[in-house]
């Protein structure tokens, strides 16, 4: 029972991390229906951003709350910007080509950011410093949970439940939903394309920058092509809750992270990459639109 | 003799006396583009012509490249014996694989292929029932044997993915003017079009995978030869990301443009190996410069492929129409 | 044979949303069938239901006495109903021939192995049917243009590679939907006398159309839909002056008065 409980902890905890990067596959795919591949590697190049403004101006002691929120702000921010960045040259220009080209695009965009991140921090890894938040942990009979877990359980939680209010009881939030049904609709009622999705890469970019930071945190070893997988697994849990649905990215991104502490914990870590990927083939196979997800007609 | 076969005869004119211009260094630059370019060709039939979003195809090279080390390596069998295994043990997988998936929309297909492709490179890198290898692969592959002559030289390893390339080359010719290659087409352009002329897509999308799938794994077990071993991250789903890439980079169905392509991406880093830390990043900005200036690739496919007496009675009814 | 094609009390809904209602539809070898009615009456989700890319909720359809209901769309292909499209569906970039050659598929004997090597059964095989597109491309006159992108000719010249192409597969049945939409007077004068002519050789005709002088012209029979019911049914002359079907097209004195 507490390795089950353990493991329940750790795998609400990664699915918190998974949820938060899978909201931005799943915001762009809604929206353009387009894979970003290069998410990933922005979410990476996230916690190497933290990393180096936690070095260059704080060493490596721990900080004070406003200190952390200076940091997590800094970064959301500059991330943001990269991404509107990378929508504006890797994918603006594609929007009336074919769409295998836009995936070519969004290929060739991570191999920039991928190498981009190798050029500048170099290709060995680079450790995060362990004590951001105090190292302090509890210990509820057995199961223990961080201080560090319980930060990002909440603030992931809360990131969450602000950015679903924003969805669907903003008028930004409707005129979001309205492009990711129908663009040229959306236009024609006055809604400007360019400008929601110019915020959707904001919002995508600036949550899994958060979520790029907690990864840091949280396994502490970065390395410049980290991005691509852990990108990957977040997508498929995009696709698992419902891709296009924000809920669903949700969703799918903590019963992923529980998949996966259950996988690892009680069958082999060795496989777990493995598990995953069936998971999802299954899911495909099986419910191709995911848990949350709708399916969409096509007029003959 | 229209462009495309004028510039494949050049093509195969120019591979053929290269091992006799160029130093050892380059031989084997050589035989890697020639070994790159099947596969490019073959996933263009996956990718190119049946429009299938398949970024798991670096599977199918592997495992035509592990047939051959295994069977060589742990069951002794001859390395031309192994060939046959290396294509239909593929071919047979692709349908296995495709077989569950081929109905999904392109996007989901794409992730499932990507899905296959780590799953695959775990079953390499695992050991898998002792015979994978694990992840430094499987080594002291055998030399080829004909009718008791070694062909353990480059220049004659060269000339067997050169006859490689040549035959993949024919069977796409080949493949192009049958039925079943435009039925490729069709299925690409327009599915429910093709549905409703009684083309049945799921067979021969089915049948774009198996094809594909089968040359690619003559060209692994070529590539195991060539290396005498096979490791796992040969096979990975960056590799598939680079055969995806090259076919719509070049130009889907087009020979040109898949020579090119693969130009592109295998040779032209080995020209610019002072360049070896950017050169993936050079490449990413040069795939989306290229998607965004040529969205149909460095050099699109024209389609026409139908019989002289057609067109040449088109131009006489132009022609005399012209002169009323 | 009394009927190649029996619709017989078929009803689609999609989410709740009724689209057709209880039709039953029968066509006589070598009739032109006509369906009318006012726009998203239903018609195009009937003729999607006959073709297999609908499965019907209720009813059923046969074809030649067998049930085709809910059979997948390749395979009611093969067996001799062949369709149009509203919108178009070619294949624009490749030449007039290549398309027309589509048409041939199901008819074709190559297998696999023809795709790999050109046995001379393949080159038999290539030429019969060649040949008879070459002869859809005189009927049509369209042999200028054997070798141009069928997307560079005009909407008129489309249709007609559209209806060769259905042709080219010797269907029993051809649906055509809304075969004269978007052309001018003088291709509707030609696609008239073109469907005329494919009457002659005896093949049944299913059509939706809009341009009441050319369904006056062909149809032998019409169903009239709106609302995916049937309002009325019988030959041209009939249809023509049956006040329910005026109503639904032009709406009762009370409605004009508003």
């Amino acid at each position: 029972m507490d390795t089950f409980l353990q493991q329940l902890i750790n795998g609400l905890t990664v699915g918190s991390l998974y949820a938060l990067v899978a909201l931005g596959y799943t915001m762009v795919y809604g929206v353009m229906k387009l894979i970003n591949f290069a998410h990933g590697d922005l979410v990476a190049f996230s916690a190497y951003v933290g990393l180096t403004i936690f070095t260059q101006f704080y060493g490596s002691s721990a900080l004070s709350l406003v200190n952390i929120v200076i940091v997590f702000s800094l970064t959301a921010i500059v991330v943001a910007f990269v991404g509107v960045l990378l929508e504006r040259l890797a994918y603006r220009p594609l929007r009336t080509a074919p769409r295998l080209s836009a995936v070519v695009s969004a290929l060739g965009a991570s191999l920039v950011i991928q190498n981009g991140i190798m050029l500048i921090w170099g290709p060995n890894m680079e450790i995060f410093p362990a004590d951001v938040f105090p190292s302090t942990s509890w210990n509820f009979g057995g199961v223990i949970i961080s201080f560090t877990q319980l930060v990002i359980l909440a603030l992931s939680a809360v990131l969450m439940v602000s950015l679903y209010i924003f969805i669907n009881k903003t008028k930004m939030g409707t005129a979001i939903r309205a492009t990711a049904i129908d663009q040229d609709a959306a236009k024609l009622m006055g809604i400007n394309v360019n400008r929601i999705i110019m915020i959707i890469f904001i919002v995508g970019s600036m949550l899994g920058a958060i979520g790029g930071l907690f990864i840091g945190m949280y396994y502490r070893g970065l390395t410049f092509d980290m991005g691509w997988l852990y990108g990957l697994n977040a997508f498929i849990a995009a696709i698992i809750g419902g891709i296009g649905s924000i809920p669903g990215a949700m969703l799918g991104g903590l019963l992923l992270g529980l998949f996966n502490a259950m996988i690892s914990g009680y069958i082999s870590t060795e496989w777990a990459e493995t598990f995953t990927f069936i998971l999802l083939i299954v899911i495909l196979i099986v419910k191709p639109t995911g848990l949350l997800g709708e399916k969409t007609a096509e007029k003959v | 003799m229209n462009k495309t076969t004028g510039i494949a005869t050049l093509f195969i004119v120019v591979m053929a006396v290269f091992p006799f211009i160029v130093d050892s260094a380059w031989l084997s630059i050589g035989i890697t583009f020639l070994v790159f370019a099947v596969v490019a060709f073959s996933q263009d039939i996956i990718l190119g012509r049946a429009g299938i979003f398949n970024m798991g195809h670096a599977i199918f090279f592997g495992m035509g490249a592990y047939t051959t080390a295994i069977l060589n390596v742990h069951f002794g069998l001859e390395i031309i014996a192994t060939i046959p295994f290396a294509i239909i043990i593929p071919a047979i997988f692709s349908i296995l694989l495709a077989g569950p998936i081929i109905h999904l929309r392109g996007d989901y297909l794409l992730v499932a292929t990507i899905g296959f492709n780590i799953i695959f490179e775990q079953v390499l890198s695992n050991d898998v029932f002792g015979l994978t290898g694990g992840p430094n692969g499987i080594f002291g592959i055998d030399v080829v044997r004909i009718f008791g002559y070694e062909l353990f030289s480059d220049t004659a390893i060269y000339y067997l993915a050169f006859g490689l390339l040549v035959l993949t080359l024919l069977i796409i010719r080949n493949l192009d003017t049958s039925a079943y290659g435009r039925a490729l087409y069709y299925i690409h352009k327009d599915e429910i079009a093709a549905k409703s002329m009684g083309i049945n897509v799921s067979y021969y999308k089915l049948f774009a995978f198996a094809l594909g799938a089968a040359i690619a794994g003559a060209a692994g077990s070529v590539f195991a030869i060539q290396y005498s071993a096979v490791s796992p991250e040969s096979f990975n789903f960056m590799q598939s990301v680079m055969f995806f890439a090259i076919v719509l980079v070049g130009g889907s169905a087009s020979l040109p443009g898949i020579i090119i392509g693969t130009f592109v991406m295998f040779v032209l880093p080995e020209l610019f190996t002072e360049f070896k830390e950017s050169r993936y990043l050079i490449f990413g900005a040069a795939m989306v410069l290229t998607m965004i200036l040529r969205p149909n690739g460095v050099w699109p496919a024209k389609f026409g492929n139908i019989p002289k007496f057609l067109k040449e009675k088109a131009l006489k009814a132009r022609k005399s129409e012209g002169s009323k | 044979m009394e009927y190649v094609l029996e619709i017989e009390n078929v009803s689609k809904f999609f989410h709740g949303l009724v689209a057709i209602d209880d039709l039953t539809i029968k066509v006589k070898p070598g009739q032109i069938y006509g369906i009318i009615g006012p726009n998203g009456a239903g018609k195009t989700t009937l003729f999607n239901c006959v073709t297999g890319i609908y499965t019907p909720e209720e009813g059923s359809i046969k074809y030649k006495g067998e049930d085709i209901t809910g059979m997948e769309p390749h395979k009611i292909a093969q067996r001799g109903v062949l369709r149009t499209f509203q919108n178009i569906r070619l294949f624009k970039e490749m030449s007039v021939a290549e398309n027309i050659i589509a048409g041939t598929h199901t008819k074709s004997k190559q297998k696999w192995y023809h795709s790999i090597v050109h046995t001379s059964a393949y080159r038999v095989d290539e030429k019969k049917h060649w040949e008879k597109v070459e002869e859809l491309m005189d009927f049509f006159g369209l042999t200028k243009y054997a070798n141009t992108p069928a997307g560079d000719l005009s909407y008129g010249n489309q249709r007609k590679i559209e209806m060769a192409r259905a042709l080219a597969a010797n269907p029993e049945i051809l649906i055509l939907d809304e075969p004269a939409a978007g052309l001018n007077e003088n291709e509707t004068i030609e696609l008239t006398n073109i469907i005329l002519k494919i009457k002659e050789m005896g093949l049944g005709i299913m059509m939706i159309e809009h341009d009441m002088e050319m369904v006056m012209k062909l149809t032998d029979y019409i169903t009239v839909i709106n609302f995916g019911k049937e309002i009325s049914q019988g030959e041209p002359s009939f249809v023509q002056s049956d006040p329910r079907v005026i109503e639904a097209y032009i709406g009762t004195d009370d409605e004009e008065d508003e």
